[in-house]
């Protein structure tokens, strides 16, 4: 217990540490705020120059940031109607309505306080379930992973960009990426195509690199001339009435938050849409009619997109499954320090796990004091022209990837995957599916060659054991209906069973 | 009662076709791993990977069946050029020459001279001028990265 707590501690008490979360938090909420610069972009890009660190500090600087931007995206949403993050989407359509009445100071200021209610719970959930998960998941076959990693892959690939195609495209060409290189078990190379250079596979920080940071620059370089609106912003402190009127709606919309949040491959942007669409079916008095300024649409999103990141934490120290873009570059960064996430986390390096849980405490601390001190500066912070910041931006990438292994092969893979990031992007591909599938495609093709082993490599007893043993049969059932019900197939047993 | 008709994009048929062809390519190789197709092997899972990018970007190639053109082009000739003009905008193209110049020329010169010669010159084409201010932030932004990376990062830069 004592040791339990003293890694919960870790992060407050140290000095460096403290100061890299509060260091994080600040840095996010304006890395998140800028549009153009998103939290997977920073993380992508920091992971790189920090593995050269002492894992509790890079952890430390990393949480601060998932965490402050996350939440730093719903102030451009508020203030110019430029959601800084995809999360912070729905958080636009009623919080700058209320921007325009001339209450931008009161939406930040309880979009800050909801964040942090959101974050502090997701924190709890992810305090109370991981280890009892993390138990349970040492009792999965490599089959139910297989499962989890498809049904994960599944979800992301059904719940973003255009349509489920593209969705499934993406993951499919992510996992294609990950597996490039040599076979871990039989050494053999795989889609190298011949050359020696891809025998070592392609480093997945360069991936992520280019396709959020130099895709991400040259798509807002279409969007180079629009300049944002200014807003006057005076007090934002909520009044404590107005913080418990609201408190029941944050309660649910944070349940939401953690639960979408811990789904494998979804976030912050689908656990705030979910919310907002509970807020608007659940609150039948709203403050205002929903999309002309109502708090309820405001408080539901915030709650549940900060509550997401403590969910999306869960999937990743109890499985080693990302829970969404940014846990999949923390991934990277733990393996990159040797660590091996997954069930085994919990029980090899517990530290990890409590210390990440009472860093995320801390950075929603930090969140509450910087969320509503400095808006002035950060006004000033956001109106950055992109003329400076995209250049800069390549910079920052060029470094990040040469200094994975300071070669500069990973810098041109990383302009490869940003020239094809850009096209993907334009023509509806989201890339969080896309790393999503580099990380889980090695995991996925790992189970699945082990599972195939346990049965002989026989395909149909195989198949058998995906549907005879309980946990398989439910992860099996879920992933058909996921599947089934994303198809036309859907629309066909609805109108039955109406006709019934 | 008039129905909604999606549109596609200028060039979006053409990249999905492409994205085919990818997937082709990439069956082609995942094949060639076991020299064909076994159940559990180096190259079962490439296969498997290849099939789904297969079925999913001819999924996307059906999907246009319904769509059409943007109202105003009438002819690939006139979607050719508005593709042109929307993703080959004269700075657009400008920024990606420089970009990828750039790269090359941190090989050929140090990382620091280059990326400053880099941001200044970005600086003042995307700004239009404004060639004093374009360099003191140039400056300030090429010292900051030294100290950001170089001394306290301690990141080894070419």
């Amino acid at each position: 217990m004592s040791d339990t707590l003293s890694y919960l501690l870790m992060a407050w008490l140290d000095p460096s540490l403290l100061g890299l979360t509060a260091l994080g938090v600040l840095g996010g909420i304006y890395i998140g705020a800028i549009p153009g610069l998103s939290v997977t972009m920073a993380v992508s890009i920091l992971i790189s120059f920090t593995f050269s660190w002492d894992i509790n500090n890079a952890l430390a600087l990393m949480v601060g940031i998932y965490v402050g931007g996350v939440y730093g995206g719903s102030r451009t949403a508020i203030l110019l109607n430029i959601p800084g993050a995809p999360s912070a989407v729905t958080t636009a359509f009623d919080g700058y309505p209320l921007a325009q009445r001339g209450e931008a100071g009161k939406a930040i200021g309880l979009s800050t306080v909801m964040s942090v209610i959101g974050g502090i719970m997701g924190t709890v959930v992810l305090a109370g379930t991981a280890p009892y998960l993390s138990d349970l998941s040492l009792q999965f076959a490599p089959r139910d992973y297989f499962l989890i990693a498809v049904l994960g892959l599944l979800l992301v690939s059904s719940l973003s960009g255009k349509s489920l195609a593209r969705g499934i495209f993406a993951v499919a060409l992510g996992a294609t990426i990950g597996l490039v290189g040599m076979d871990p078990v039989t050494a053999q190379p795989r889609l190298t195509l011949g050359s020696m250079e891809l025998m070592g596979g392609i480093s997945y920080v360069a991936v992520m690199i280019g396709l959020f940071g130099v895709a991400e620059a040259l798509y807002q370089l279409h969007n180079l001339a629009k300049v944002p609106v200014k807003q006057n912003v005076d007090k934002i402190v909520p009044p404590l009435n107005m913080i418990l009127k609201f408190l029941p709606l944050s309660m649910r919309a944070s349940l939401i938050g953690v639960i979408v949040g811990a789904l494998p491959g979804t976030g912050g942007d689908i656990a705030s849409l979910f919310a907002y669409d509970h807020a608007k079916r659940s609150v039948k008095n709203p403050s205002r009619p929903f999309g002309e300024g109502a708090y309820e649409g405001l408080v539901a999103p915030e709650t549940a997109n900060n509550a997401a990141v403590g969910g999306a934490y869960v999937p990743m120290l109890t499985l080693g499954m990302p829970g969404d873009a940014v846990t999949a570059v923390i991934i990277g960064a733990l393996v990159i320090h040797g660590l091996n996430p997954g069930p085994m986390l919990m029980i090899e390096t517990p530290y990890i796990f409590w210390f990440t849980v009472g860093n995320l405490a801390l950075a929603n601390i930090f969140l509450l004091i910087f969320g509503l001190t400095g808006i002035k500066i950060f006004s000033k912070i956001v109106e950055v022209p992109k003329a400076i910041l995209i250049p800069l931006i390549v910079v920052l990438c060029v470094v990040g990837a040469y200094s994975i292994n300071s070669n500069m092969m990973d810098v041109y893979w990383m302009l490869g995957f940003g020239i094809l990031g850009y096209w993907l992007k334009v023509f509806g591909f989201q890339m969080g599916p896309i790393i999503l599938g580099v990380i889980l495609g090695p995991m996925l093709d790992e189970s699945y060659r082990q599972a195939m082993s346990s049965v002989g490599d026989q395909g149909g007893q195989f198949l058998l054991s995906l549907f005879t043993n309980p946990l398989s049969l439910i992860l099996s059932s879920v992933t058909i209906l996921v599947l089934l019900s994303n198809t036309p197939l859907k629309g066909w047993v609805l109108a039955r069973f109406k006709r019934q | 009662m008039s129905k909604h008709i999606e549109r596609v994009q200028p060039g979006e048929k053409i990249f999905d076709w492409l994205l085919l062809l990818l997937s082709i390519g990439i069956l082609f190789e995942a094949f060639r791993i076991d020299g064909g197709l076994k159940l559990n092997s180096a190259g079962s899972f490439p296969v498997g990977l290849g099939l789904v990018m297969l079925a999913s970007s001819l999924a996307i190639l059906f999907s246009h069946r319904y769509k059409r053109r943007a109202e105003h082009l009438h002819n690939a000739a006139e979607e050719f050029r508005a593709f042109i003009r929307d993703h080959f905008k004269p700075y657009i193209v400008v920024f990606s020459v420089a970009a990828i110049l750039y790269l090359a020329a941190i090989v050929w010169f140090s990382f620091y001279l280059s990326t400053a010669v880099f941001l200044a010159a970005m600086f003042i084409f995307l700004r239009r001028g404004k060639i004093i201010s374009s360099l003191v932030i140039t400056a300030l932004a090429t010292g900051v990265i030294y100290a950001l990376f170089t001394l306290v990062f301690r990141v080894y830069l070419p």
